[in-house]
Parts: structure tokens; C-alpha cells; sequence
């Protein structure tokens, strides 16, 4: 039987004893692809799931595809989703995810492969080289030390690709490093591409926590710590090469979408709005955080995008880092430069350094800021309580930025005490405190706040509590953003609130359908049930749509759009939503909220992994600062709009700045949220009946075998 | 002359130029979407006039309300404190006082220079 879309096979690596394994993608079938993949072969390959760190050798890491990579489905066909359990969380690293883009799910598809999983360890560094059906594994003593840049370099030589221009036609069967006693017997294609490969730098071979996989020069996989667990197992780079193709069940429908989504949904070429209110509609943009420093560039973008994010320019620093990590450096940058360009040179230089030694710049975003705190308050450097020898003199400089990231990637000076979590550095270092002033803001799981205050922005902040880390998860921000915007230019509202709350609930099916308070994130209404509806409804449409089927977190859901005459985004709708590319492709006939259910079964099953591995209600809560402290107003930015209604209920877009939760009424949201979800209240487990009613018996019994199962009475 | 701001003595013109000790820090965040709101401060006037600099892809953030007090009490520019609350106070929108006061900072620091320029000769 064809299976549309898929590959048909994953790769089981078993480090241990330097084998692979082919398995069929066909009982995985049900789970859709990427996160919901992954997390069922952990759950079939991980023997011990009880375990709390990554590094642990029965940890099982899984690098997983979805049917649409490879295709032109809009701004899905590029990412790549990781999973297996992380590193340096607190108190406990969860089973959690992490993501990237660029163009290696799109290889592995071609070579045949759905996903990779990675079991048990190597004795020494090893780097796994994929050419189609060939699987070898190579020794990596001599890339080990290498960051990611010249590793990726180092392995192209290796197997004798030739380098940009120079490329042409060549026989994977005939480049060096081959065994042709490995062959699966598949016939070897031809190809004019580079492989692309994924790997880890200094960070992950040195197993610290916040270490990224890196692809190509920007493409990283960071939150979580899979760095560390690759490093953990000894493997360095995973290289792939494929030259196949992927079936498309209905190619013409797939066209149609595809040609829909940009006549309709995306702003004119000719005449463009820069201003639209829409995410998948927008033009192609560099999201660098600092000023682009030439224009003289060239548009990146993940394989199929609609709209690249990237950049490559000519001054040859800061090429294809997008987001976060080209301003983790941004407030210490302005200190010591003396022009907007030099400025923009720090911080793009800064991003090369992030990315060459594999490191998750975000750590450093509120983490920097308390080190920096420490410094200055006399507390940490030369002869002090906390000792560190770096610069903190010259914190803004190049040369600081590189051994304050050497030190973290390496274990060396504070780096050896922050290798095994910051929380954890923190404890240990007698600063408890600063976890209450919010000096250090990690604000849940031991992982810093992203930028978006769980005390304002509801979803988010109980998004990553109820899951397994910052949920990283954009699809409602656009409304602070947007709203807080205008107001700050005094331009006129695209969206008026009332309008924007009823688009987003018309396509929040099934659990908040036509019902708008669900955005209501006023005072009064921020503990409801309404308010738990969203999370659910962001959980389980991000494990499907976006973790699973890969649509990319920062394009989709489009549920406003001004392009388009009635406000509508492409979410959810007849004719390119997510739910009619992904049938196009896979000859399902799945509805949009067929796509939300699938999500909530990936999300049990993630939340039974949790439950195994330890967790329970109790545990559930955000760092003491966020009850403690209020969202000071105005400090970081003047305002914090969103939907909200007053007392008469009428709909305005309000500042939500100044507040604190209520670590009383959370707990209240807690139970209604457990309620929801058919979870047990007292312990946040799940039930044999909500499992089972999703055909997932098996785990209720496992969960059971543990003396972990949910009460049903509760 | 757009600004009626005096030339500041050499020792201002230090104080205009140099950072304020740590404690005396002013905070200054980021709004740049995806990522949200970055934290962040500022300890002398040439780094929030960078900070100010306009850009096409992030907006400034910071309590222009409180913004002269700060300059006065930490930085002593009294004369300049004056300014930036007239601009805050007469700007239609957040932005246009974020762009007044990056032109007036700008300017005081070009005095700020030339002062220290002319002590110098």
C-alpha cells in the first residue's frame, strides 16, 4: 500500500552497537508524523521511562519528519521536529521538543526516511553518514572539538562533495567512505546537492544544557537540550544525502491550495501591504533583531517556505541566524558601540559565535542579565563569592561574548556550575532569592521567560506549565504585537477587538468555538474555564499541526487576515487551511478539527510520559517571582495590549501590564484544566477512560503497572 | 536653532557622556516581534541615543514618563530633563516621543562633545 507523503521506513540507530535498523513508518501511522511520531517510538523503544535526564544512556532521541517536508505545502515543508528527554530543567527535565528548519527533514524524506531514532550510546565519537539506503557509521575522533560550521564543512570534504558553484552531477554510490556490503540493495540516484547535515558543537559534546543541534549555518534546534543528549551518545553529525522523490496523493489539489493561499491570502507583490495584520501573508523578511547590516542580501528560507525569514549577506557574518539569537546580545552590544552599524556587527558576529559553538542563545537572553546583576552587585567575579575569571569589564565586546559562550559550552568557569541547569547554578550558589525578586526570570521548568510575561500573555505562561517547557508557541502574540504597535504609533486599529476575538474563536473549534470570551484576558476572567479552553485548544492544535504535520510555528495558525476582504486567515478554512494540504498530500480526508483530536491524543501521550517520569499537580507552578512581583508597567515596553472586556462586556483591546497571578486562583485554573482534559485533579493523571475513549489503552496501562493511573471518581 | 538647551560646562559635558554607576540604571526593553519583549537597560545618554535610534523592525521600550527624572537625578542635566519632558508631553504618540527625544539626546550630545572638544584645544 502506498503511503502518501511518507517515506515508508525509520531509521532505528542503535549507537550501543553501531547498527541500523529499518522499521516500517506504518504502525506509527496514526500518530501523523514529527512530534506525535516520536514520542510513540519513544514510548515503544525507551526501556525506562522513568528517567529524569537526558544524558541518562536509556534516553531515546528521535529526529522525526512529517509527510509534508519535501512538498510546497506553504511554510511546512522545511521543519524538523526533536524529541526524547531534555537536559537541565528544574526540578525534574521533562520529555520535551525542540524544532528546526532548513533542509534536512526535506533530505531524509529523499533518503528514504521518515525519522531517526537513537538509542543507547557509542563508545567513542561516531558520525552516522546517510546516503539513501545506506547507513554508516563513520569514527568522529577527529571532528570531535570542531564546531558545527567546520564540522559540516569537514564531512563534505570527507565524502567529496564539491562546494558551491563547482557542484554538478554526482553518484552517491561512488563518493568516498561508501560500503557496498551496507547497501539495503535499493538503487543509488544521482544528485547535484550538498547533504544536509545535523550536528552539534562544543555545547553538546561537553553535554550542557542549553546545547543546540545546529543545520547548516543557522538552522537550530535548541530549547530542551538535545545538544546534550547527542552528546551524551557520542554522536557528533548526522550527514544525509537522498535522491528520491515523495508521492503526492492528489498533486493538482496540492497546486491549487498552494496557488490559493498565495492569490488570496498573501499581500500583493506588486502592490504590498507591509502593515497586514496576517502571518502566513506577509512577504519574505529577515526577523533579525538588529538592523539588517547591508542591503545587499539574499532571501533564506526553510525548504518551501512562502515567506523566508533569513538572510545571506555579503559581509559574510550573521548569514541565516534569524529570531532570538541575533540580539541575546543586543542590551550589552549598545554599551560599547559607537554606531548603529557596529552595533548591528556585534550582535550578528554574536550569532555566529552561538551557532559555531551549538549553544541555545536564549538562555543568555534573561540569563545574561542576572550574571551581569551578580557582577555588579560584587557578587560573582575575581575573588568573590561566585568566582569567575572572564571579563565582566569589558561585557558588551566581541571578545566577552566569546568566553562567556566558550565558558558555558565548555564547563569551565561558571559554565561548570550552570552545565547542569541555571535554577539548579542558582540554588547552589545561595541566590534562592533571586527567583522570588525576579533577578533570575526562569519562569517555568527551570527555562527562561521568552519575552512574552505569563503574568499578561495567559496562554503562553500556562501553555509552558501545563507542558514540558517555555511553549515557544506563537499563535496568539501576534495580538500584543500588532495592537501594541499601532497604539504606539498612534496608527489606526487594522482589527478592532471585538472583530479579532470573534475571527479567532470561529476557527478555535471544537472546544471554543463562536465563543470570544476565550480571549478575554482581563482580571476577571483570566483563571476561567474560558481561558483553559485556549490552552487546550493551543496544545493540542501545536502537537498536531505544528509540532507533528510541521507547520511552521511562526506562519501559522492564520486566524486574521487582512489581505483578504473579510478579515478571514487561511486557518481552518475550505480552501487552504492546514487540513487541505495535509489530505492533498496523504489522501486523508481529515477535517481541521480531526487534526485537533489527533493533537490531543499526542498530548496524553506526552503527559503520560510526564506522569511517568514523575510528575504530579503539586509540582505544577511558576517561579515564585511571578506571584510575588508584579509585571512592572512600563519598564520593558509601555503597554501589553490584548482583547479583554468590561463589566459591561463590551470588547476593547486593554494594557495588561501590572499584575501578578494568584497563586491560589492558578490552582483553581489547575483543577478546571484538569477537569477539561478528563485528567484525575488531585494528581493531574490522566484516566483509563479519557485514554481508552482515544483507543490509547495501552498507555493507561503502563501508566497503571506504575501505580501512576488517574482516579476515575476524581 | 531647534533646541534652546545651553552649552554645558566641560564637567556636564563629562557627566552627558559617561555611565552612571550600575544602581543607577534605567531600564529599557525591546519589542521585536517574534521574540517579545527583551529586557534591557541603559547607563548613559550615547547608549540610549542608540537605543532610541529609529529602526524598521523593533520599537524601543521605555517609560518616557519617568525618562526625566533619570536624566536629572542620575546623569544631572537638569536643562535637559526639561526638554525631554516637554517632548513627552506634547508628542502625539509613544513613537513620536521615542523620536523627539532620540534628536534632542542626539543634539545634547553633540554639545556634550564639542565641549569637551573645546576644553581640549
Amino acid at each position: 500500500m502506498t503511503l502518501y507523503g511518507y517515506a515508508g521506513k525509520i531509521l532505528r540507530l542503535d549507537m550501543t552497537n553501531r547498527k541500523a535498523i529499518a522499521i516500517e513508518t506504518e504502525p506509527y501511522r496514526r500518530w501523523g508524523g514529527g512530534h506525535g511520531m516520536g514520542a510513540a517510538l519513544f514510548w515503544d523503544f525507551c526501556k525506562d521511562k522513568t528517567i529524569t535526564d537526558g544524558r541518562n544512556p536509556a534516553n531515546v532521541c528521535c529526529v522525526m519528519t512529517s509527510p509534508l517536508c519535501g512538498t510546497i505545502v506553504p511554510s511546512a515543508g522545511g521543519r524538523c521536529e526533536v524529541v526524547g528527554v531534555g537536559v537541565g530543567q528544574y526540578p525534574v527535565s521533562w520529555f520535551t521538543r525542540t524544532n528546526f528548519g532548513g533542509r534536512f527533514s526535506t533530505m531524509l524524506k529523499y533518503a528514504g526516511w521518515d525519522g531517526i531514532v537513537i538509542e543507547g550510546k557509542a563508545n567513542s565519537p561516531v558520525w552516522v553518514d546517510i546516503r539513501d539506503g545506506q547507513v554508516i557509521f563513520h569514527d568522529a575522533q577527529d571532528l570531535w572539538g570542531k564546531n558545527t560550521w567546520s564540522t559540516q564543512l569537514e564531512i563534505r570534504d570527507l565524502i567529496k562533495i564539491r562546494r558551491g558553484t563547482k557542484t554538478h552531477w554526482q553518484d552517491i554510490e561512488a563518493l568516498p567512505l561508501g560500503e557496498s556490503n551496507a547497501s539495503s540493495g535499493e538503487d543509488f540516484g544521482r544528485t547535484t546537492q550538498k547533504p544536509a547535515i545535523l550536528c552539534i558543537g562544543r555545547a553538546g559534546e561537553n553535554q550542557t544544557c542549553h546545547a543546540a543541534l545546529i543545520h547548516d549555518a543557522g538552522n537550530g534546534a535548541g530549547q530542551g537540550g538535545l545538544g546534550a543528549v547527542w552528546g551524551s551518545k557520542n554522536l557528533k553529525a548526522i550527514s544525509v544525502l537522498g535522491t528520491g522523490g515523495i508521492k503526492v496523493h492528489n498533486p493538482k489539489a496540492l497546486l491549487r491550495a498552494r496557488m490559493i493561499t498565495k492569490e488570496k491570502y498573501v499581500t500583493s507583490w506588486q502592490a504590498p501591504d507591509f502593515q497586514a495584520w496576517t502571518r502566513i501573508g506577509r512577504l519574505p523578511n529577515p526577523i533579525i533583531q538588529a538592523a539588517p547590516p547591508t542591503v545587499e542580501r539574499r532571501p533564506q528560507s526553510c525548504q518551501g517556505c512562502i515567506n523566508g525569514c533569513r538572510s545571506r549577506y555579503n559581509v559574510g557574518y550573521g548569514n541565516e541566524s534569524a529570531c532570538q539569537e541575533t540580539f541575546w546580545y543586543g542590551p550589552y552590544a549598545r554599551k560599547v558601540a559607537k554606531s548603529r552599524a557596529e552595533d548591528t556587527e556585534i550582535n550578528l558576529r554574536g550569532a555566529d559565535i552561538v551557532q559555531k559553538y551549538g549553544l541555545n542563545s536564549f538562555v543568555l537572553q534573561p540569563g545574561l542579565h542576572w550574571l551581569e546583576h551578580l557582577y555588579e552587585e560584587g557578587v560573582l567575579g575575581p575573588g568573590r563569592p561566585i568566582p569567575s575569571d572572564l571579563p565582566w569589564e569589558s561585557i558588551g565586546t566581541l571578545d566577552f561574548a566569546e568566553k562567556i559562550v566558550h565558558a558555558l559550552s565548555t564547563r569551565t568557569d561558571i559554565g561548570a556550575d550552570l552545565a547542569d541547569g541555571w535554577v539548579q547554578a542558582a540554588l547552589k550558589w545561595g541566590r534562592e532569592e533571586d527567583l522570588h525578586t525576579g533577578a533570575l526570570q526562569f519562569s517555568y521548568w527551570g527555562v527562561p521567560e521568552h519575552g512574552y510575561d505569563p503574568r499578561a500573555e495567559l496562554e503562553w505562561g500556562y501553555g509552558s506549565l501545563m507542558g514540558d517547557r517555555d511553549t515557544n508557541t506563537h499563535c496568539f502574540n501576534y495580538i500584543f504585537t500588532n495592537v501594541s504597535a499601532a497604539f504606539a504609533f498612534g496608527k489606526p486599529l487594522r482589527i478592532q477587538a471585538e472583530e479579532m476575538v470573534k475571527l479567532h474563536a470561529k476557527k478555535m473549534s471544537p472546544y471554543a468555538k463562536d465563543r470570544p470570551e476565550v480571549l478575554d484576558y482581563s482580571d476577571a476572567n483570566m483563571y476561567s474555564e474560558a481561558v483553559a479552553q485556549t490552552v487546550r485548544w493551543q496544545q493540542h492544535y501545536c502537537r498536531f499541526y505544528k509540532n507533528s504535520a510541521l507547520y511552521c510555528d511562526l506562519k501559522w495558525p492564520d486566524f486574521v487576515n487582512t489581505n483578504v476582504p473579510d478579515h478571514e486567515g487561511a486557518t481552518a478554512s475550505p480552501d487552504a487551511g492546514e487540513q487541505v494540504f495535509w489530505n492533498a498530500v496523504t489522501g486523508d480526508t481529515l477535517s481541521f478539527e480531526n487534526g485537533i483530536e489527533i493533537g490531543r491524543r499526542i498530548w496524553n501521550l506526552d503527559n503520560a510520559i510526564w506522569v511517568l517520569q514523575g510528575r504530579h499537580r503539586d509540582m505544577v507552578h511558576f517561579a515564585p517571582y511571578i506571584y510575588e512581583t508584579v509585571y512592572n508597567k512600563g519598564e520593558v515596553f509601555p503597554f501589553f495590549m490584548w482583547t479583554c472586556r468590561d463589566d459591561k462586556g463590551r470588547w476593547h483591546y486593554k494594557d495588561l501590564m501590572g499584575r501578578s497571578m494568584d497563586k491560589a486562583k492558578l490552582e483553581e485554573w489547575k483543577t478546571i484544566f484538569y477537569q477539561l482534559e478528563g485528567w484525575d485533579i488531585k494528581t493531574g493523571w490522566p484516566k483509563r477512560s479519557t485514554l481508552e475513549k482515544m483507543d490509547m489503552g495501552f498507555v493507561a496501562d503502563a501508566l497503571e503497572a506504575a501505580g501512576r493511573l488517574g482516579e476515575e471518581a476524581s | 536653532m531647534k533646541y534652546s538647551l545651553s552649552q554645558p560646562s566641560e564637567s556636564l559635558a563629562r557627566k552627558i557622556l559617561n555611565p552612571v554607576p550600575f544602581k543607577d540604571r534605567f531600564p529599557a526593553g525591546r519589542l521585536k516581534p517574534p521574540v517579545g519583549v527583551l529586557p534591557g537597560d541603559v547607563r548613559s545618554l550615547p547608549e540610549l541615543h542608540l537605543f532610541l535610534e529609529p529602526d524598521n523592525a523593533s520599537l524601543p521600550g521605555i517609560n518616557l514618563k519617568a525618562l526625566p527624572k533619570w536624566v536629572e537625578a542620575s546623569i544631572g542635566d537638569k536643562e535637559l530633563a526639561e526638554s525631554i519632558l516637554a517632548i513627552v508631553d506634547t508628542a502625539a504618540n509613544y513613537v513620536e516621543g521615542c523620536v523627539g527625544v532620540y534628536e534632542v539626546v542626539g543634539y545634547r550630545l553633540d554639545q556634550a562633545r564639542g565641549a569637551i572638544k573645546e576644553t581640549k584645544v
